[in-house]
Formats: structure tokens, sequence, C-alpha cells
């Protein structure tokens, strides 16, 4: 035991990002519970109501989650959390996620997906484990006093403590030192870590992947005409040729219960699936005759339509790497680059760190599983580092949940059990320690 | 008759007897053992082999892994436990094994250690520590973070945002906390000897105006443009490649010395390779294929292997011209018989040597160059594989030539090798000059490398002079071949300077 440093506590690891909420066991290698961040609920009906609708929620305990009671002054009458949250079609359901730009810009959701992942889905009691919770590294000190009292006073946890993503990746890699690149559903960011530490003037972080979805968005409604109707809504559909209009019925009992923000919901959703499935990248820049060479590829949508796409699928991601110049000009605050965001970073560090980081850059996060995009990257650096190494797990599950397998890590070894902060320091200390402690 | 049991008998200290062993042994053998046919036991008889008794008796087998069924097994449990490294007592479980003792101290607390910071007084601080650059608060500020950071000065720097005072650099804040540490330590008592606090002290040491010209010159490093870079590539390139031509020069020198004037050159007979690239003779640079650079080593080590196979033993090849044995007689004269006499002291090969025809002395042609060698015998009307009258001498003979036939067609090669590079050369050369007529030309500053080889060689040739009353036809050819060399390294010189002013263009 003492041989290895481990040393398991049994602590839960929960992980909040923009596209998913991940829980587990320190010590584990994967999450056991990954839900979305994405939550379903029906809106209480009007704000001044409150009062008459505390009486209502307490009879009216439909929550398909059995997320318990709501919070006493609530917009939302019910929260429809994890796999088959907003994923189920419910009649006048809306989608909310609480996350913008990957900090967490609505705490009122956020016990409930927590109780969700770690109640209804780990089946633990959250008050006999102590928890680690993720940041990113440009949280707001206002942000983590407020998840430190959701922890303490909430969930009644014995020990709390919150670990930096950057530094949870950077372990995740096995290193103490590293260029973290996280490329989130919302976010690119890229971050310094020196010995465990995020430099902060290092700092950089872009909503860039948010620009590669609407580009996306843009192109697959307004070039190719696609309908994005999701398939909860598609009553039958028969097949036909490629490029052809799609023949399709609508489910016409469901339309008029849609919501606007769930019938966006479901429209980026196919938007992303698209994405992922479709979507690519060439090795060494953008090159007419390259595109060309590449195979088209064929995605069906719910409706039926069907279409090869050959190089349009090819631009989405060039967006990672650079900009078109007419572009720039019609949107004079478009989100940095990847390369640009590093630059910016290493420029903010010292000089001898740069080399440092150079050869110990990690990339992490679902949007970097974008295909083609890790050797585009060791492509674009290598043009401008000649010793830049980069750290790109081949597991997706590594490279999608990094921050979470670095708290498993961090969570599991005997030497960190020091810097836990118990409720007894909580109680003691209040909101002070937190920052104290988690630095 | 006494047996070797009755003189056991005689001495009382042998209580160990061999008798009844051996009875117990016969006894035990009489009985025909499992495993051999009757057939064969009534052939052998008693003297059954040990390998059937062996094979009869169950072989040891591998050791059966103990699958823990008679051991107790461990338990586990899960107990709570304190770490002394919390202020607070936090109580955390984890599983333990079970035993009676109670829990020791928890192992990981001992990793729960705080650097030393220092730390002063209001009064130290007026009388020693005062900076004019530095108010009290900020020193302050700055000890509280080298503390909360335990000296993680990037991380240190990175937290450093102290209001109202000015932006300082990684080094500033380095500067003032190991100059306030030093005057600590020095002006405090200091209870150990003087060498540790000088070690200490040295420990402190912080030149801000050196590392500030090291970072300064890591960020130049760094912003070199790539036309910079592709000049510093090239230069480096040029280096090695002077090098290796340099060490091949010396290398192709002393092989020509060694073959013509063998072991009298007084250069090691074995050829070190002290080239990290390899040989260095193929005239690119390490990133030739291996292939090429092999076919290199070859020829470079051929003009000496012969050397060190037919002709290293030139001690005992003259001899017998000039001693030979007094008292031969008349007859061997008259059949050309050499006797050799055993030699004392010189352990020569012990084998002894048939009769044999001599006609199995003569000397074949081998190696690399052994078709040309016979070519060459062919050209001079020589037979190489018959001799009317094999006697010593005319061996000898034969052999001589033999060796000269080899090593001239070396130096032939190895001139057709300078002849061909000089070409090269000087088409470069050409080609450099008609692509820019107004560069100034090179070739006179750069001729002394060349120059000190001239010299070199020419004095090794005059060295050479008694191997050339010898073979006065291959020294005037090394002397030749050196000029040539020496003229070569010129070549490559200019062929430098060419390539020095194609950069600059």
């Amino acid at each position: 035991m003492v041989m290895y440093g481990g040393d398991e506590v049994s602590a839960l690891v929960i992980d909040i990002g923009s596209s998913s909420v991940r829980a587990g066991y320190a010590g584990d290698d994967t999450p056991k519970a990954v839900i979305p961040s994405s939550f379903g609920f029906r809106r209480a009906a009007k704000e001044q109501e409150d009062v008459l609708m505390q009486g209502q929620e307490n009879g009216d305990s439909a929550s398909s989650n059995g997320s318990g009671q709501e919070p006493r002054k609530s917009a939302y009458r019910e929260v429809f959390a994890g796999q088959s949250g907003p994923a189920l079609w419910r009649s006048k359901m809306e989608v909310g996620n609480p996350l913008v730009d990957g900090l967490i810009a609505d705490f009122e959701p956020i016990p409930h997906l927590i109780r969700h992942a770690v109640t209804s889905v780990l089946q633990c009691d959250p008050t006999e484990h102590p928890v680690l919770l993720t940041e990113p590294s440009w949280n707001t000190p206002a942000n983590r006093e407020r998840m430190a009292e959701i922890m303490f006073e909430e969930f009644q946890v014995p020990a709390f403590y919150i670990a930096n993503t950057g530094v949870l990746n950077a372990f995740a890699a096995g290193k103490g030192s590293a260029l973290v690149i996280d490329l989130g559903e919302s976010t690119a960011s890229v971050t310094p870590v020196v010995d465990g530490f995020v430099l902060r003037k290092g700092l950089a972080h872009s909503a860039l992947p948010k620009l590669i979805h609407n580009h996306a968005k843009h192109m697959l409604t307004q070039k190719f005409g696609v309908e994005l109707w999701p398939h909860q809504l598609i009553g039958s559909k028969s097949p036909v040729d490629p490029n052809t209009k799609p023949i399709y019925k609508l489910r016409d009992d469901r339309i008029p219960a849609v919501t606007q923000s769930w019938r966006e919901w479901a429209e980026n959703r196919e938007v992303d699936e698209w994405v992922q499935s479709v979507a690519g990248t060439l090795d060494q820049g953008w090159n007419d005759q390259a595109a060309a060479a590449r195979p088209p590829k064929q995605y069906e949508f719910p409706t039926g339509y069907n279409s090869f796409f050959g190089y349009e699928r090819l631009t989405i991601g060039e967006q990672f790497f650079h900009h078109s110049p007419s572009l720039i000009a019609a949107n004079p605050n478009l989100p940095q680059t990847i390369p640009a965001l590093i630059m910016e970073s290493l420029r903010a560090c010292d000089p001898e760190l740069r080399q440092v980081l150079v050869g110990n850059i990690v990339l992490t996060g679902g949007t970097s599983l974008f295909s083609g995009l890790a050797d585009r990257l060791s492509n674009e650096l290598a043009r401008h580092f000649p010793h830049v190494k980069i750290h790109a797990p081949g597991n997706p599950i590594e490279r999608r949940y990094g921050g979470w397998l670095g708290g498993s890590i961090l969570a599991s070894l005997g030497t960190f059990h020091q810097l836990w902060v118990s409720r007894e320091e909580w109680q003691e200390h209040g909101k002070a320690i937190i920052g104290q402690r988690c630095k | 008759m006494a047996t070797a049991a009755d003189l056991r008998a005689i001495f009382p200290g042998s209580t160990r007897s061999t008798v009844p062993q051996k009875a117990q042994a016969s006894g035990s053998t009489s009985r025909r053992p499992e495993g051999v046919l009757r057939e064969l036991y009534s052939l052998i008889g008693d003297s059954v082999p040990t390998l059937a008794a062996q094979f009869n008796k169950r072989p040891p087998l591998k050791q059966k892994p103990h699958l823990g069924v008679g051991q107790r097994s461990v338990s586990w449990e899960w107990q709570p436990f304190t770490n002394e490294g919390r202020a607070d007592g936090l109580r955390l479980s984890h599983w333990t094994k079970t035993s009676a003792e109670p829990a020791k101290e928890y192992p990981y607390a001992k990793y729960n250690v705080q650097s030393t910071v220092y730390s002063y007084t209001e009064d130290e601080y007026t009388r020693f520590l005062d900076d004019p650059g530095w108010t009290k608060e900020e020193t302050d500020y700055l000890f509280a973070l080298v503390k909360d950071y335990s000296t993680r000065w990037y991380v240190v720097h990175d937290r450093y945002e102290f209001l109202g005072g000015p932006t300082r650099v990684l080094d500033d804040l380095k500067d003032r906390y190991f100059t306030v540490c030093k005057k600590l330590i020095r002006t405090r008592p200091w209870e150990g000897d003087e060498a540790s606090k000088a070690s200490l002290l040295a420990t402190m040491s912080f030149d801000k105006d050196r590392e500030l010209h090291r970072k300064n010159y890591i960020a130049g490093l760094e912003t070199r443009t790539q036309d910079q870079l592709f000049e510093e590539e090239a230069l480096y390139t040029e280096i090695r490649r002077l090098e290796q031509t340099e060490r091949r020069f010396r290398k192709d020198r002393d092989a020509l010395l060694r073959m013509i004037s063998g072991i009298e050159s007084g250069l090691p007979e074995v050829v070190e390779d002290d080239s990290p690239f390899g040989s260095g003779l193929s005239a690119g640079l390490s990133m030739e294929p291996p292939k090429k650079k092999k076919k290199g080593n070859m020829d470079i080590d051929s003009p000496v292997t012969p050397n060190a196979t037919i002709a290293l033993p030139p001690a005992p090849a003259p001899l017998p011209f000039v001693k030979r044995p007094s008292h031969a007689s008349p007859q061997d004269i008259a059949n050309c018989i050499v006797r050799t006499e055993p030699t004392l002291g010189t352990p020569y090969k012990a084998t002894h040597q048939g009769a044999h025809l001599r006609s199995y002395k003569l000397p074949q042609p081998k190696g690399a160059n052994g078709p040309r060698v016979i070519q060459a015998f062919q050209e001079l009307g020589v037979s190489s594989s018959r001799m009317v009258m094999y006697t010593r001498e005319n061996l000898a003979h034969f052999e001589g030539i033999y060796d000269s036939v080899n090593v001239l067609l070396d130096i032939k090669k190895a001139v057709d090798k300078v002849e061909q590079d000089i070409r090269v050369a000087k088409t470069r050369l050409g080609m450099a000059e008609s692509s820019e007529l107004a560069g100034p030309s090179s070739v006179a500053g750069d001729g002394d490398l060349g120059m000190d080889v001239d010299e070199d060689a020419e004095g090794e040739a005059d060295e050479d002079g008694r191997a050339q009353s010898v073979m006065s036809a291959r020294s005037t050819r090394s002397r030749k071949q050196s000029r040539r060399s020496s003229i070569s390294s010129v070549d490559t010189n200019t062929a430098r300077g060419t390539t020095k002013r194609q950069k600059k263009s």
C-alpha cells in the first residue's frame, strides 16, 4: 500500500463539464456515472406563484429520477436529469444547461445533477464519502465557495476539495508540469501547469468549439438545406436516394407541445452527431488537392435525408487552426484558434519555462477527438517548436474524462489526504478556508 | 585377500563401512525393477543402469501452487484513521489488514513537510532590511507568498499581485527574497559551524543581472527567424563536414604510410575508428546510408589489411636472405631445402606439417583485389599459379611481387579516387566562380590547413628513407599521393569557401 503511494478512502470524484457530469470513485480508471449536463425541466407557472407552487410540488413528485424535494425558490418545477432526462421527449419540457463558457452560471440545477449522478447512478450516500470536485482554471472564487457550500450544507459531505481541471489533466498524463490543451464542448483552453499549480497569467481560453458547432450548423441548414428534426419527432420515414428530398412524417401529436429550448437542444445534438461522425481535418494545413483526394462520407439524418459530404466536411476542422480573413473581417471578436491560444499562453510564461511546457503538451477533452485534430496539431506545432512533444492518449475514455481521471488519481493518493477541507474546518473557518487550501 | 573393508577395520576411526551398504544395494537391485523388460534384464543382469532407476522413480514434480487452502485468509477491515499531518481531527476510513496491534501513525503523515521560510521582526527590518525599492508591506506579502507556495518561484511570481506596487519580474522577487534571507542569516547568531553557514549562504546566492542576461539569451534563442535557423543549421553541418574531412585525410595519410613502410612508419597498426560517425572516408555526412559508409570503410581498410596479413611479419621474411644456416648440408643446398631450426623461446605453431608439395606454398591472390592481381600478373606475363621451381627464395620473390602488385593496385585505386575528387571539386569551383565572378577568392586564405597537411606528408615521406631503398617506386608514389591529398584538401577548402559565398548571396 505504502509502496505505491495510494491509500483509498473511497472518495468520490465529480467533474462537471459543459457536456456531461462525470462521477465515480477515486481510484477507478473510468467514471461510473456519466450523465449529460443538460437537464429537462418544466417551468414553474409564474414567478409570483412560488408560494403556491410549493404545495403543488410536494404532491407532484413526478420527477422521473427521484431527485427529491425541490429547492424552495425555484424556477424549475420538475427537473429531469440523467441519460433519460432531456433525451426523453416530454410534453412542454424545456432543456437547460447550468454551464456557460465552462463556468457554472446557474447553481440551482447543480444539486439535482449531482444527486442524480451520486444517488441514482452510483447509488451511494454522499454523507459517507469525501468529495473531490473539479473547476476550470478561470473559475471565480465566489463560484468555488458556492460549490463548497452546496457540498457541505446540502450533501453533508465529510470532506471536500476542489481541484483544477488543468492540473488534473496534467496528473492524468503523469506530469507535474505540462501545457494542457483542453478542448471541451463549449470552451477551448490552454493552461500552463507548473509543479501542480496553474500559472494564471498564462491561461488562455476561447469559445472556439461553439464557433465550430455554429459553423457546422450553418453549413448544414443553409448550404445543404438539411431539416434537423430529431428522431423523437419523426413518426415515419421511408428510404430515399442520396441528395433527394426526404420522405417522412412528423409526429403531429408531439409537435405542439415542443418547447423552443428542447428543439434547439435536439437540433444541436443532431449537428454534433454529424460533426463527430463526418467532419474532419487535414493533416498538413488546407490544400485543395488533398481535400479533394479524401473520400466523401455518407451520413443520414433522422428525416431520412442522406448525402455524401466531400471537402465541406474538412472545412469544419480548418476553423480550429485558421480563420479565413473574410470571417475575421465580418466578426471582430472571433474566438481565438488553437495555435493563437497556445502562442498567447506561452508568451505570458517565463522564457525558461517555454521549453519545458512545449515538451510536455497534454491534449485532452472530448472535442480533441475530432477526426484528424491531434495529427494536425502536432504538425502545426512542430513547425514552430522543434522539440514539441504531445501527449494525446489514444484511449477515447482517457481523452474525454482526463480531468476526472486526474482527480481519481489525486484523491486516491495517501499524501493527498492532508489537503481535504474537512467539515470541522468548514464550520470553523467558513468560506475562506476553500481559497486557502485549494490553491 | 585383504579388501578395503579390512583396511578400514584396522583403523578404528572409520566407523562407516561400505560393506552393508553394498549388500543393501545389491539386494535392492537383484529384484527386477519396474519398467525394465525381462529379456533386457537378463542381459544386463544386476548392473541396471541408473537411468532406468531414475525413470522408475517418480520424477520430482513442480512445486504445487499453494492456493491458500491450508492458510488462514487475510482479513481486511474498514477502519477509520486520523492523519497526524492534519491540524484537525478528520477521520477518514480505509481498508487495513486486521491486526491486534493498535493503529500506528498514518504512514503518509510524514510527507506533510513545510519548507523553512524565514521571517523577520519589525526591528530587524528597520535595521538591516530596508530597501528603497521595497516597502515593508510588499516584503511581507512576498514572504507570505513564498511560504504559501513553498518557494515555487514560477507560481509565486504568477500569483504575485501587490496592489499599488510596481510590476516586478520573477528575478526581482528572487533577488529581494534571497537578499533578505542572506542578511538575516549573517546578522543573527549562528549555532552551527562556519562551514555550514557558508554552505547555506551559498545556496542563497543569486545574481540577478546574470539571470536576466541568461533569460534574455533564452528569449533571443526563441526569437530566431527561420533564415537564422537555417543558417545556423548550415554552419553546423559545414563544421561537421570539415571535421570529418580532416579526420579522413589524417586517416588516409596514416593508412598510406603504414602501407608503404609497414611497421617502420611508427604508427600503430590497429586502425582505431575514432570518428563518432564511423569512417569519415565517405565524403558525405552521417546522414548517408550505412551501406555506403561500409563501402567507404572497406576502401580505407583495404590498403592496410594486406599489409597486416601478408607483409606484416617483415622481420622473418628477409631472414632467409641474410641468415642462411651455415651448417646446411650440400645436399640440402642442391635441393633447395631449408631446414628451420626450432628456436627456443619463440612459440611458433607446434603443429607438425606433413609431407607436402612445395607448390602448396604458392600464395593465392585473395581478398577484394584477388581477380585484379591475377589480371595484373597476366599483363606482366607471369603465371600466378605455376612456378618452375618452388624454392624458398623463389616463393619469397613471388610473394614480394604479389605484395607489390597488391600495393600498386591499392595506390592506383586511391589515386583514381583522389583524381575524381579533384575533378568534382574543380567543376564545383568552376560553377561557383561562374555563378558569381565578383566574389573574393577565399582559397588563399584557407590554404594554411592544406599546407600543414602537405608538410606533414613531406616529413613522413623523408622519414621513409629507409624503406625507400626496398621499393623506391612506392615511396615516390606515396610522395605524389601525399601531395595529391594535400591538393585535394585545398580543394575542399575552396569548396567550403564556395558554399560560404553561396550562403552569403
